[in-house]
Order: C-alpha cells, then structure tokens, then sequence
C-alpha cells in the first residue's frame, strides 16, 4: 500500500493548487463579474441579496435589459462611435508614422541616431499625465481647444511604438534589401512589398497599444475638451458617474461596454499585445 | 553596402513626422512647463515672476501636506504591486492542465480601463456594496472605504493594485522566459528548495526586468490622477490630495496655471531624483570580475 499516501498527497497538492487559483481568479473576475450581473438588473434590484450576502446576488434576476436601454438613450452610443474614431484614426495615423521612423532607424545609419533613439525611449517612460498640463497650454497656442485635432494628433507619434518596429526591422535580414535593389526596385517597393508584410505582428501589437491608449485616454480629454461636446468614453463615462449618481444599474451598463469592448479586441489576440509590451520590458 | 549612400531626402520624411510629433507634443511641453512656472497671469497678461511661484509653493503647508500624501502613496503602492505582480507571474508560467484558462482570467484587469475600475469599485465598496456585504458573512461590520480620511487613501491603492497588477505581470513573464530553465534543473539537482531558488536564482536574474517594472510603474503612480479625481477630489481632509491632483486643482479650478505648472516641474524633477536613485542602486553589477 505503498502508491496510496502518495496519491492521495499529489491529490490533496493538485486540489490545493486549484483552490489557490482560483482564489485569485475570483478577485480578478469578482468586480467585473457583479458589474455585469448588476446591470443586467432593474434599478431597484442592484443592491438586492447582499445584507445578508448570498449566491443569489451573483446571478442577474430578476433579468432586465432596461439599463443598456437607458444607456443608449443617453446618447452612449455616440460616444462609443466617437471613441473608435479617435482611437481608430490614431491607430493607422500611429502605424504609419512610427512605422517609417522605426524603418529609418533599423535600416540606415546616420550622425546621432543612438542618441535620437535613447530620447525616444525617455518619452514613452515619461508618463502622458506628466505633460498632460503643459500640452493644454501647446493646444492652446495651436488653437485646437475643443477641436477633434487635439485628441488625435498628439497621440499620432509614440515612442513605444517606434521602438517596436525599429526592434523588429533591425532583425529583418540586410539581403533581402540587397537583392531587391539590386533588382532595381526603389525604396518606396522595398518598404511596402518587403517590411510591410514581414511586420503584421509587430503592427498588430502597436496598433493594439495605440487603440488601448487612446481607449482608455482620461487626463488628456478631460483637459482638451473642455466643452464636452465630443466626448470621448472615459470621461463620457464619468461624467455619466458624477450626473447619475444612483442610477447603479446604468453605471454598471456603461462600465461593461467600456471594459468588454477593448477585451474582445485584447482576448483574441492577447499574444501580441504580450509580446509586445513583454519585449519593450526586456530590451528597453 | 546600403549604408555608403544614405538617402537624406527619404531619411528627413521617414523620420520628420515621429520627429516632430515627439518634439512638439512630448518635449516642447515639458519646457514649456518650466518657463510658464516663472510666470503669472495678472488681468490677462503674462507677467514674469521669477521664483515666486515656487517660494509660495514651498511656504503653503497644503504643499507640504500633498507632497507628503504623494510619498506615502507611493512608498505603500509601488513595493505591493511590484510583490505581487511578480507572485502572479510565477503561477502564470506554470504548467499543467488547465492554466490556460486561469491565464485568460488574469489578464482581464488589462483591459478594463482605470476609470471603468473606479466606477465598478465605488460601488463595490459603497456602504451597502459588495464588499462589505462579503465582509458581513464573516461578522465584520461594513467599514465606510472612501468616505473615511483614514481608509480613503487605501481603498485607492487597492482599486489601483486591481487594476495595475496584470499589466506588470506580462513584463515580469517576459523576463521569467528569459531565463535558461537548466539554471532551475542544475539547482534542483543541487537540492535548492523552491523559495531558494526564487530567492537566489530568479530574483537575480530578473533584476533588470524588475528594475524596468519598478521605474515605470513609480512613474505612473506619482502621476496618478483618474480615481482621485473621481472618487475623492483630493479628500476628505486632503487625505488623498496627492501632487498631480493638487496641480489640476491649482490650474484647472482656480486658474492659477504659474502655481500648476510649478507643481508638475517639482513632480518631474522628484520623479526624475527617484528614478535616477533606483538605477544607482540596482542596475550596479555585483563587484566581481
């Protein structure tokens, strides 16, 4: 009876290596978890089955899709819509313009390029938030208080996503540029039919980072768009906090569209984004 | 050789656009913030002040007061994400049957945004919220979380940590399959218990990922804005009202934009000090040849 204990210790070991997941699982998912089941409540149902705490208030009944209703009528669907423009416009501007900075960088030498690119990584160290303020008074000197603009062209040039495509071209072997100019094509040929299609996943991590800031972009907006006339979804969303105070059901809906969006992008291809940020980490 | 003729034109407009949009959007301000800092508005015009803005910033007490809230926050939030970013990311490189899912569940902070976070955990933690209807299982009378000047300071670090941690974890992961896993075999040939070889094998191998997490997250914290702005507005009795909020304060409600831009150089310039220690002290090679 020597394969008992044993079994029964990797037994135990096995239960309690689940249990300690999902543990943690539990407070990851828990919040967003009760978000959703809350808004997917009527008002009056939100803080039901919590004094005295039971499973049921884990569980949306009773069942109403009143709150994302009510949402909607509160023109968050016009925010949404706004938020992909911004993000969206930001995105492929973003690709484009790190992208040929990123290729320059990888593919030529020239005087000060490595001290080009330290500064570089300096700017995506240096939080937004640190400049947030200074950049109000910039956007003023432009003239785009309140104009679509300042949200958008800012946020074009990132130093991130330069770095991740001067990391990813550098690697891209130097014959292929040989050849393809000794073929006589021009450079204009060697970047879009040579680099371009190389690099899809190094655009899909920094097009991944360029949409997930300009998603979750707060300080900036706040500040540049003082007239709230085109809102933006974080600050759509706590405006929306601070005018419905009570209106739970609502807040929750708001707050589930806000979060699941930029998840159904992240989830399905949550490996670039890893990779992206993971080789930002190693080499930066 | 490509690299005997450089194209210049074709360089200027590969480069030109990043260039400038960094330059104008990234640099510029930041000078801009200090010369604005040696100016006042006076009846619409800029006066030059000199030093003013900052001897008045460094006589007010609710200077003092902030800058103190401001370096407890971050002496607390910093070590606890870092801590527990790097716990998360060793049960997410594990392997058996089934981490895959509990690797997606991990990751679901990433994607919801610090202001989402902020509206689900006020109600959460609302006096007739979630937590303290859990709490009320176990016997514990509900606490007042962000209302109370003694715990408002710390529901915000936890809504934070929440949110944050995930987002370490995936540098920290990129840094844990950096190491050679026959380092881990020879050690346990060797006899190294598990807390051994995290202590004397991973954490030294890590130190360069862990520096990189540490500099980039005390960056984000200092600077942290979005739940004190929602939640407290830098209360109650100025218990949150860290630097960044304080700033807003001064620039954005009452107009006193030389006081503002004062604060974020002083920020900066701390950040900066913080962050120029933290690669002195870690990034030093061990003195052996």
């Amino acid at each position: 009876m020597q394969s008992t204990p044993h079994a029964l210790r990797k037994g135990i070991g096995f239960g309690l290596k689940h249990v300690a997941y999902i543990a943690i699982a539990f407070i990851f998912v828990l919040p967003l978890w009760w978000a959703i089941v809350s808004s997917l409540r009527p008002n009056t149902e939100v803080f039901a089955d919590i004094f005295p705490f039971t499973a049921k208030a884990l569980i949306p009944s009773p069942f109403s899709l009143e709150a994302y209703q009510g949402v909607f009528d509160r023109g968050f669907g016009i925010i949404i819509a706004n938020t992909m423009f911004v993000a969206i416009v930001t995105m492929i501007g973003g690709l484009i313009v790190n992208g040929m900075a990123g290729f320059a960088f990888a593919v030529f030498d020239f005087k000060g390029k490595n001290a080009i690119l330290t500064l570089i990584i300096i700017s995506f160290m240096l939080p937004f938030e640190a400049i947030a303020l200074p950049l109000y008074t910039v956007t003023l000197q432009l003239g785009w208080l309140d104009n679509v603009a300042a949200l958008i062209v800012p946020s074009v040039a990132n130093g991130l996503a330069v770095f991740l495509f001067y990391q990813f071209f550098k690697e891209v072997p130097k014959d292929y540029l040989e050849a393809a100019k000794l073929d006589g094509a021009n450079w204009f040929d060697v970047l879009v039919r040579i680099y371009v299609p190389l690099s899809i996943p190094t655009c899909i991590s920094a097009g991944l980072l360029l949409f997930v800031f300009q998603w979750e972009a707060f300080l900036w907006p706040l500040l540049a768009m003082p007239s709230q006339q085109f809102k933006v979804i974080q600050v759509g969303m706590a405006a929306f906090q601070q005018q419905y105070q009570t209106i739970w059901n609502q807040l929750f809906a708001v707050s589930v569209i806000t979060a699941l969006i930029p998840i159904a992008l992240l989830l399905p291809l949550q490996r670039y984004y890893v990779q992206g940020l993971a080789s930002a980490g190693i080499k930066g | 050789m490509v690299r005997s003729k450089t194209p210049l034109f074709l360089l200027a407009v590969l480069l030109a656009p990043a260039l400038v949009g960094l330059v104008v959007f990234r640099l510029y301000p930041i000078a801009l913030a200090v010369s604005d800092s040696f100016f006042n508005m006076l009846r619409g015009n800029q006066v030059f002040v000199g030093l003013d803005n900052y001897v008045a910033l460094f006589t007010d007490s609710a200077f003092w007061k902030s800058l103190q809230v401001t370096l407890w926050f971050n002496l607390l939030i910093n070590p606890i994400q870092i801590a527990l970013a790097l716990g998360l990311a060793l049960l997410y490189v594990q392997k058996f049957k089934g981490v895959a899912f509990y690797r997606v569940l991990f990751l679901i902070p990433i994607g919801v945004s610090l202001p989402t976070a902020v509206i689900i955990w006020r109600i959460m933690l609302s006096p007739d919220g979630l937590a303290n209807g859990v709490l009320n299982i176990a016997g514990i009378p509900g606490q007042p979380w962000l209302t109370s000047e003694s715990l408002a300071l710390y529901s915000i670090i936890a809504i934070a940590t929440w949110k944050g941690i995930s987002y370490w974890m995936i540098f920290i992961i990129g840094g844990l399959q950096n190491i050679s896993p026959e380092i881990y075999d020879a050690a346990k040939i060797d006899g190294a218990r598990a807390w051994q070889r995290l202590v004397f094998i991973t954490i030294p191998l890590l130190r360069p990922t862990l520096l990189f997490v540490l500099v980039a997250d005390v960056s984000i914290n200092f600077l942290l804005f979005a739940p004190i702005f929602m939640i407290t507005q830098g209360g109650p009795a100025d218990s949150t009202n860290v630097l960044m909020y304080e700033a807003f304060k001064s620039g954005f409600i009452f107009g006193d934009m030389g006081r503002a831009m004062a604060i974020i150089v002083v920020v900066v310039a701390i950040l900066l000090v913080i962050v120029g220690l933290q690669f002195r002290l870690l990034n030093g090679k061990p003195e052996k040849k």
